[in-house]
């Protein structure tokens, strides 16, 4: 990583920039909003692609090495590092890029006429990037909880944006946990402020290598726990799935798929600060195991019994988060590496089925399977790009599924879990199941009555453009995973070496 | 009293606090309960990280014109603490008037405050 004493300039700029934006757009409610927002998105998306690594400090200066008598970032060294810090580095490239992505396309998108009252709408899209963006950049404790509380009471403007009962409904009960689960973060971040002093995350480690546990456990436990809770809400982890797969189910499918976005950046992020924070702790590893084995194994079945396709794509997220939980929570190399893959290759193929989900509402806006009949005769390329999407999902060859669901498999086997790789299987092929079902009775099916309107519908070609290139992503991605794991493996190795 | 007995004292009534806040807002069934609720749980969170930065005598982290530095960390109150209640003040804030102007938008639908019937499940 390039080390640079000054304060890096793209990090302040994917904060601020989505934040104007969203002021912006918001003041100025429907007039002239879509130059403003489709520029802000692309600049965004610029600024991921071009920006270099480094850090950003809010005042004060880096830790000063005894032996050399030189600025260092190295978190080894232990000294007053400045609490409030962000980092740019390769994991946080490839995550804000692709969040970048499907930003600048839910944008695009939300202008074209779906939603209502765009500005407000649009402007909870920039501030939903702005809190993943922060989630995954910090590297101190109070960011992280403004972060994840801010994105809380997003989640629940995107969720409520819709406008049906439900979606306030479940935008309400999503409030009132994070309100919980919000004061729990905070509870956290005050007790681990009060053992180490350090509100800076690696700061707080060394303090913690350094000087022991020892007495500290109790109270670590209980931080750990509220930890835990953030965690299982911030990402949808069972037994709390039904709040976060009910505003994934109500909130419009290009929402839903930068809600999900920002669902599997949390889980990244939060996750591995658990495991530097807590990982010295006994049965810390095995609570998170445990928490991902019943995400993914409850999402995948209720995924089963759903009939509207939206529901069926929501819990399937809920299941698929479990993946990515499950590799973080195993904290070896391999685990770290397949979870934090997942987390990439989850947000592009649940894109491709979302998108294809928002294309089903330009066909009369049904997704129910007992509602919605021989789509594929109206346009075979939804169709195709479903089941492509579906296979994916599905961890077949040659999409990119494939290739964390298998790291994840080789990582369970030499941590001599086998169990757990053949859930992993049995919960690729359910996935398939669930969504091959919702396929055939969406698409395939014929019409149970004969005037049913067979006219064509012209599908804006921006969703048509969105959707071929998350699968060629996803090819791309299946075939060369390289291209995303040279990413990730430096910043695995780093976490693991601390 | 001593530090350690205010400061002792700080964090039990925080623990009160959180716990009935946490209690209420699970068990309450009426909505505006459950926020009231939420108000005490987020009260509950500021005393304690107030609690965090008590010291002896000490003074706002302001640093007045004048004022050593020296004189200003020997007696200034924890500074980050502060910081995080104020911030939680402000998030409390719009989480409230967030969920308030949920419940009123679900009791023009339902004509009700009861969370067992206006969350009760609906056929998707």
């Amino acid at each position: 990583m390039i080390e640079s004493i000054s304060n890096l300039w793209s990090i302040p700029l994917l904060v601020i920039i989505p934040m104007l934006t969203a002021i912006i757009v918001n003041f100025l409610y429907d007039k002239a909003i879509k130059p403003i927002a489709i520029s802000s998105a692309i600049i965004i998306l610029i600024i991921s692609i071009i920006s270099p690594y480094g850090y950003h400090w809010f005042c004060g200066h880096p830790a000063l090495n005894p032996e050399t008598l030189t600025f260092t970032f190295n978190p080894n060294i232990f000294g007053y590092k400045l609490s409030l810090e962000f980092i740019f580095g390769p994991l946080q490239h490839i995550m804000i890029f692709i969040s970048s992505l499907i930003l600048l396309f839910c944008v695009i998108l939300s202008t074209i006429g779906l939603t209502k009252h765009q500005g407000p709408y649009i402007a909870l899209l920039f501030l939903l990037f702005m809190s993943s963006a922060i989630v995954i950049m910090v590297n101190d404790l109070y960011h992280l909880w403004i972060a994840v509380e801010i994105g809380s009471l997003i989640v629940v403007g995107i969720a409520a944006a819709s406008g049906t009962s439900i979606s306030h409904k479940a935008a309400l009960k999503y409030g009132l946990f994070s309100a919980i689960s919000g004061a729990g973060l905070a509870v956290s971040l005050a007790l681990v402020l009060g053992l180490t002093g350090f509100s800076n995350i690696s700061d707080a480690i060394m303090y913690l290598k350094q000087f022991g546990i020892g007495e500290m456990s109790t109270v670590l436990y209980i931080a750990f726990g509220f930890f835990v809770l953030s965690w299982m809400y911030a990402g949808g982890l069972a037994p709390i799935h039904p709040l976060k797969s009910e505003v994934y189910g109500a909130s419009y499918p290009h929402g839903t798929a930068l809600l999900q976005a920002q669902s599997k950046l949390m889980l990244v992020a939060i996750g591995i600060i658990m495991l530097r924070l807590f990982g010295m702790l006994p049965f810390v590893k095995e609570v998170m195991i445990f928490l991902s084995v019943i995400t993914m194994m409850i999402g995948v079945i209720m995924a089963l019994i759903q009939i509207d396709f939206r529901w069926i794509i929501a819990y399937l997220i809920i299941s698929h988060s479990g993946f990515v939980t499950l590799g973080i929570g195993l904290g070896t190399q391999e685990g770290l590496i397949g979870g934090i893959f997942q987390a990439v290759n989850d947000i592009i193929y649940m894109t491709i089925l979302l998108l294809c989900c928002e294309a089903l509402f330009y066909f009369g806006g049904k997704t129910s399977t007992k509602e919605a009949y021989d789509i594929a005769k109206k346009s075979p390329f939804i169709a195709t790009a479903t089941i492509l999407g579906a296979i994916a999902a599905s961890g077949i060859p040659p999409f990119n599924g494939f290739q964390s669901e298998i790291i994840l498999i080789q990582a369970c086997l030499k941590e001599g879990l086998p169990e757990i790789a053949v859930l992993i299987l049995m919960v690729s092929v359910t996935t398939f199941i669930a969504l091959l079902r919702g396929i055939y009775r969406i698409f395939l099916k014929p019409p149970e009555l004969q005037d049913q309107d067979n006219s064509n519908v012209d599908l804006p070609k921006v969703l048509i453009i969105g959707i071929i290139i998350f699968i060629i992503l996803s090819i791309i991605i299946g075939i060369y995973p390289d291209i995303v794991l040279r990413f990730i493996i430096p910043v695995v190795k780093e976490v693991l070496s601390i | 009293m001593t530090e350690v007995t205010i400061q002792l004292l700080g964090f039990i009534a925080a623990a009160i606090l959180i716990v009935v806040g946490m209690g209420g807002m699970l068990f309450l069934d009426n909505l505006i309960k459950k926020i009231i609720a939420f108000t005490l749980l987020s009260d509950g969170v500021n005393l304690l990280l107030v609690a965090l930065a008590y010291r002896e005598g000490g003074i706002v982290p302001i640093l007045l014109p004048g004022m050593s530095i020296y004189d200003f960390t020997s007696r200034a109150i924890l500074i980050f603490p502060a910081g995080i209640v104020l911030t939680n003040i402000v998030i409390g804030v719009s989480t409230t008037a967030i969920l308030v102007a949920l419940v009123i938008m679900l009791y023009r639908r339902y004509g009700t405050l009861k969370a067992s019937v206006i969350l009760k499940g609906e056929r998707r």
